[in-house]
C-alpha cells in the first residue's frame, strides 16, 4: 500500500507540473491582459507589462513560474490585489479555508442525507415515499444553483429574515445554513438517486435473497449488507464531488458574497490574473488528486476484494 | 473492517466540527494604529468622543462595488476606488458635501469644491503658475505633520513610467510642466513641474492655463502620499496595519472580497465635522444579492442592482437617477465604410428615444452630442444647449441639408434614407453585412439588437452580431479590425469637454473608428493652449461639429449614462460629486 501511495504521489508531481504548463499556454492564448482597463493604452499596457517580467518570450515565464512554485512561491497578484503575494491571498487571507469549511459541511450534509435518503427510497421502492423523493431528487438534481441560491436568499434572507443575506466570513452558524444548502442540495440529490439505484441492484443479488432465506428481516438486511455493497459507486462520485464542492462554490459564494476560492478562480481568470489562475488551478487539481487517491484507499476498505496494486491480484 | 469505517466516521465528524465550529474570522488583518503623537485638533468634538453607552454607534453600511484591484491612490483607476481613497485622504481642494440637493433625493446632497489640506490657492495672472500654501493643522494618521514634499513625492510617483498607473499620463495631458518629458521619455522626476518651496508651500507651473486645473488639484490620483511608509512596506502599504491617512476616515479593517471598514480619523483637521462612526463598504458584484442585502436592511447604500428592477424601486421611492458624466457612443469603423454618408445614415438611423425608453429603462437621457450632460462650457451653460441648437449632433447636417427636419426622428430617417441612396449611386454595396461588436454583459446585447433592428427597417442593411467577453472584446478593437460598428462609454475625468474631444484627435489610443480630420487636430490643439472663456468654448464647438459634419460620423453617441442608487431612510446628508463618486464623511443617522 505504502508503495504504491508513493507511486500515486510522484505521478500526481508530474500530473501537476503537465497541468500548469497546460494552463499557461492557454491562458496566454486567451486575448487580453491584466492591464487592460477603459482607459489604458498600449503604451500603459507595454510598460506594466515590463514591470511584470510579462514581456519575456513564454517559455521563460513558464520557466520561471515552475522554479518559484518549486521553492513555495506562487507570485503575486498582477490585478485583483496587485502586488500581494498569491500565498497570501490563497491562504493567509483564508479564501481556501473559508471554501474548505463550506465544502467540507456541504460534503457532510450531502452525504448525511443523501445517503440515508436514497436507501428509505429503495426500502419503500413503488410506495408513495419513493415517488415523492424521487420528485425531490429529480428536481434537486434538475434546478441550477443559481435559482436554488436566489431562491434561499430570497425566501430565508429577505423574506423570512432568518439566516444573513451577507454570509460573509462565515462568522456564525447562521451565515452556514443558506450556503450550505446551496452548495449541497444537489450532490444530496444525485447521491439519494445513486444510493437508491444501486441499493435496488443489490438487493437483486444472491447473498440478499441468502439473507432472506435466512429469514433476516429486511431492513437488516437492507442497512446491514446491501448498503455497504452499494456504496461503491457514490464513493465513486464523492471524490470528484467533494473537490468539486470544496472549490468550485462559484455560485454561493458569489450568490451569498462569501470571499472563498470558487468566486476567486472565476474573476482571476475575467480578470487575467495569471499567477491567481495559475495558483487556483493548481491548488484545484491537487485537491482533485487527493481525493482520487483517498476514493481509491476508501474502495479498498471497503471492499477488500478490490486491489489496488498488481502483487495484491 | 467495523473498525475501519467507525474511525473513518469519526474522523469525518471531527473535521466537520473542526470545519464549522470556528467562528474567528478566516482572516482578520490587524487594526489599523491609529495611535497619534499628533496634538489633539482643536476642532476635533463630539464625533470623536465616545458614545453614550446606551446609545449604537452610527454605522453606514454600502456597496458600491467588488473587491478593488487597489486603494492605492497613485494607482486607482476605478470609481469605486475614487470613492475609498476620497475617504481616507485629502488633496489640496476637496469635494465637500453642500446644502443643494443633488436630485429629487432629500437624502443626498451635492459635493463641491472646496479648499482642503491648503488654506489659500493664488493662480497668477497668466495662468501658468498655482501657489499653495498648506493648512497649519494638518497630520497624518501617524501623528506626523503633513508636507508639501509629500505632494512633490505622490504627483512625482503618479507620473513615473516604472509605476504603470493608469492614470500616469493625466498630468501630461494637463500640461504640466515636464510630465509629457517624464511620463513618455523616462526623464528625471525632479524635473517635473511641482516644487515644494518650503514644508508648507507648493508651487505647480503648467505649459497653458488649463481652467479645469482646480479639480485636479482634488484628484484622487493625486492625493498626498508619505514616501517612508511606501518605501518600508513596499506594496502592502495599504493593509489596514501599514496605511497611514490624512482625509476623515482611516481603514480599521479590509477582510478581502468581504468589506472594508473605516472610522474617523482622529488627527484630521475638521474631525468635527467627520459624521458615521463607521462606514463599512462591502464588496460585492452580485446584483440579485446586493439588492437583497439592502432590502432585508443589511445594507444602506447600494448602486448596483438588476436594471429591470430600477422602475419598480423607483416608483417605491428606493431608488432615486442621477445624471452622470459619461456618454454610451458607437464607434463606426471609417476603414470599413469610408463614405461618410453611410456612417451618417447609421447614427441618424438609430431611435435612442426608443432605446432609453424601452431598452435601458434607467432614466439615461438620448445623446445630443459627443460631450456629456453635467459638463458645461465657461459661461456655466449645459454643453449640449451651447451652440443654441437643441442637438450638436445633427447641427452641421442641418446646414447641409435644410429641407429635412431633423429635431424629429422620422425627418432623421428620411434624411438617412437619402444619404444612404446618394452613396450607392456613387457605387456603395448594399447587399455587404455590417458586423456590430459588443461586449457581452449588460444590455450592450438588447442595445445591439435595438440598432441592428433601426439599421435593418430604416436603410434595409443587414447588421449581425458580435459578442465577446470585455477582455477579448477591448484588446480586440484595434487588432482585430474585422467589424463596422463597435460600442464603448466614456466617463469625463474632469468636468471640461477636452476629456471627450480628445478622444477622436488623429491616432488617439481610443479613436478606433480611426477617424482623422487636420482640421480637427489643429482645433484640439489650439484650446489646449487657451485659457478659459468664451473663445476656447468656441473653437470646443467648432471641433465637435467637424465630428459631426461632412467627412465625419467616425462616431455616434447613444445616450448619457445616469447613477442610480438606493439610499436607507436612516441615512441623511450624504453627498453625491458629479463625477460619480458618493461621500459619506458626513452623513448623519435619519
Amino acid at each position: 500500500m505504502a508503495g504504491y501511495i508513493l507511486k500515486r504521489i510522484l505521478v500526481a508531481f508530474l500530473t501537476l507540473l503537465l497541468i500548469m504548463t497546460i494552463t499557461f499556454f492557454l491562458m496566454n492564448a486567451v486575448p487580453g491582459s491584466p492591464f487592460l482597463t477603459e482607459k489604458s493604452t498600449p503604451e500603459m499596457i507595454a510598460r506594466a507589462n515590463a514591470k511584470y517580467g510579462l514581456d519575456k518570450p513564454l517559455i521563460v515565464q513558464l520557466f520561471n513560474y515552475i522554479k518559484n512554485y518549486l521553492r513555495g512561491d506562487m507570485g503575486t497578484s498582477l490585478k485583483m490585489q496587485e502586488g500581494t503575494a498569491v500565498t497570501k491571498i490563497i491562504f493567509q487571507e483564508g479564501k481556501f479555508a473559508l471554501s474548505f469549511k463550506l465544502g467540507v459541511c456541504a460534503v457532510i450534509v450531502a452525504v448525511l442525507i443523501g445517503v440515508p435518503l436514497g436507501c428509505l427510497a429503495a426500502y419503500n421502492r413503488g410506495r408513495w415515499v419513493d415517488s415523492v423523493l424521487r420528485v425531490v431528487t429529480t428536481l434537486g438534481v434538475a434546478v441550477p444553483s443559481f435559482v436554488l441560491c436566489a431562491v434561499l436568499l430570497i425566501f430565508l434572507g429577505v423574506r423570512l429574515q432568518w439566516v444573513p443575506v451577507f454570509s460573509g466570513s462565515l462568522d456564525t452558524w447562521k451565515a452556514y445554513v443558506a450556503p450550505v444548502i446551496g452548495l449541497s442540495f444537489y450532490p444530496m440529490c444525485y447521491v439519494a438517486k445513486l444510493t437508491r439505484t444501486s441499493m435496488l441492484d443489490a438487493i437483486h443479488q444472491d447473498y440478499i435473497r441468502t439473507a432472506r432465506a435466512k429469514g433476516l428481516k429486511t431492513r437488516f438486511i437492507i442497512f446491514k449488507h446491501a448498503l455497504r455493497n452499494s456504496m461503491i459507486p457514490v464513493i465513486t462520485y464523492l471524490g470528484p464531488m467533494t473537490a468539486g464542492i470544496v472549490t468550485g462554490g462559484f455560485v454561493v459564494e458569489q450568490t451569498f458574497q462569501i470571499p472563498g476560492l470558487g468566486k476567486y478562480f472565476i474573476s482571476s481568470i475575467l480578470n487575467r490574473d495569471y499567477p491567481i489562475i495559475m495558483a487556483t488551478t493548481v491548488v484545484l487539481a491537487a485537491l482533485v488528486i487527493i481525493m482520487n487517491l483517498v476514493v481509491d484507499i476508501a474502495y479498498k476498505l471497503v471492499d477488500p476484494r478490490i486491489s489496488l496494486t498488481k502483487g495484491d491480484r | 473492517m467495523k473498525k475501519a469505517i467507525a474511525l473513518l466516521l469519526a474522523l469525518c465528524m471531527v473535521f466537520a466540527l473542526a470545519a464549522c465550529g470556528s467562528s474567528a474570522p478566516a482572516s482578520a488583518p490587524a487594526p489599523a494604529d491609529t495611535t497619534s503623537t499628533a496634538p489633539a485638533p482643536a476642532t476635533t468634538t463630539t464625533s470623536s468622543e465616545p458614545a453614550p453607552a446606551e446609545e449604537a454607534p452610527f454605522v453606514v453600511t454600502a456597496c458600491i462595488a467588488e473587491e478593488p484591484e487597489t486603494i492605492d491612490p497613485t494607482m486607482i483607476s476605478s470609481v469605486d476606488g475614487n470613492t475609498y481613497v476620497n475617504h481616507l485622504f485629502e488633496n489640496l481642494l476637496r469635494y465637500a458635501p453642500t446644502s443643494t440637493l443633488a436630485g429629487d433625493d432629500p437624502k443626498m446632497v451635492t459635493a463641491e469644491l472646496e479648499l482642503g489640506q491648503a488654506k489659500s490657492m493664488d493662480v497668477s495672472e497668466d495662468g501658468l503658475t498655482y501657489t499653495f500654501v498648506l493648512r497649519d493643522d494638518i497630520f497624518w494618521s501617524d501623528g506626523v505633520p503633513v508636507k508639501a514634499q509629500d505632494w512633490v513625492y505622490a504627483w512625482q510617483r503618479v507620473c513615473n513610467p516604472d509605476q504603470a498607473a493608469d492614470y500616469g499620463y493625466l498630468l501630461a495631458d494637463v500640461g504640466v510642466v515636464g510630465a509629457e518629458d517624464v511620463y513618455y521619455n523616462g526623464a528625471d522626476p525632479d524635473t517635473l513641474g511641482i516644487k515644494a518651496l518650503d514644508d508648507k508651500t507648493i508651487e505647480i507651473s503648467l505649459l497653458a492655463a488649463t481652467p479645469f486645473f482646480d479639480q485636479i488639484c482634488a484628484f484622487g490620483n493625486l492625493m498626498p502620499l508619505r514616501q517612508d511608509i511606501i518605501e518600508k512596506y513596499g506594496d502592502e502599504w495599504t493593509d489596514p496595519a501599514n496605511i497611514v491617512c490624512n482625509g476623515p476616515y482611516v481603514m480599521k479593517e479590509w477582510v478581502h472580497d468581504s468589506y472594508i471598514s473605516m472610522v474617523p480619523n482622529e488627527t484630521y483637521w475638521d474631525a468635527g465635522s467627520v459624521g458615521p462612526q463607521e462606514i463599512k463598504w462591502f464588496l460585492s458584484a452580485d446584483e440579485t444579492a446586493i439588492l437583497a442585502a439592502y432590502q432585508s436592511g443589511e445594507y444602506d447604500f447600494i448602486e448596483s442592482f438588476p436594471s429591470d428592477q430600477i422602475e419598480s424601486l423607483v416608483a417605491s421611492g428606493d431608488c432615486y437617477i442621477l445624471p452622470a458624466v459619461t456618454t454610451y457612443y458607437l464607434y463606426i469603423n471609417c476603414d470599413n465604410i469610408p463614405d461618410w454618408r453611410v456612417r451618417a445614415a447609421i447614427a441618424l438611423c438609430i431611435d435612442r428615444d426608443n432605446i432609453v425608453e424601452n431598452v435601458t429603462q434607467g432614466g439615461q437621457i438620448p445623446a445630443a452630442s459627443l460631450v456629456t450632460g453635467g459638463i458645461t462650457d465657461s459661461t456655466g451653460a449645459m454643453w449640449q444647449n451651447g451652440t443654441g441648437y437643441k442637438e450638436i449632433m445633427w447641427a452641421g447636417l442641418a446646414e447641409l441639408y435644410p429641407d429635412y427636419d431633423l429635431s424629429d426622428y422620422t425627418g432623421r430617417c428620411e434624411l438617412a434614407q437619402d444619404l444612404l441612396a446618394a452613396a450607392v449611386e456613387d457605387g456603395f454595396d448594399t447587399s455587404i453585412t455590417i458586423p456590430y461588436r459588443f461586449n457581452n454583459l449588460g444590455v450592450h446585447g438588447s442595445i445591439a439588437e435595438a440598432v441592428q433592428q433601426d439599421v435593418s427597417s430604416v436603410l434595409g442593411l443587414n447588421m449581425t452580431m458580435d459578442s465577446t467577453e470585455w477582455q477579448v472584446y477591448t484588446s480586440t478593437l484595434s487588432s482585430d479590425r474585422d467589424w463596422d460598428v463597435a460600442r464603448l462609454g466614456w466617463q469625463a475625468d474632469y468636468l471640461d469637454a477636452s476629456s471627450f474631444l480628445d478622444l477622436f484627435k488623429t491616432g488617439g489610443a481610443y479613436n478606433y473608428s480611426n477617424w482623422s480630420s487636420e482640421a480637427y487636430d489643429a482645433l484640439c490643439n489650439q484650446y489646449k493652449a487657451m485659457a478659459g472663456g468664451p473663445e476656447r468654448d468656441a473653437v470646443m464647438y467648432e471641433a465637435e461639429a467637424l465630428l459631426f459634419g461632412e467627412g465625419g460620423f467616425g462616431v455616434s453617441p447613444l445616450y448619457y449614462y445616469t447613477n442610480f442608487y438606493c439610499l436607507s431612510s436612516r441615512v441623511q446628508n450624504a453627498a453625491a460629486s458629479t463625477l460619480g463618486f458618493y461621500l459619506f464623511t458626513r452623513a448623519t443617522q435619519g
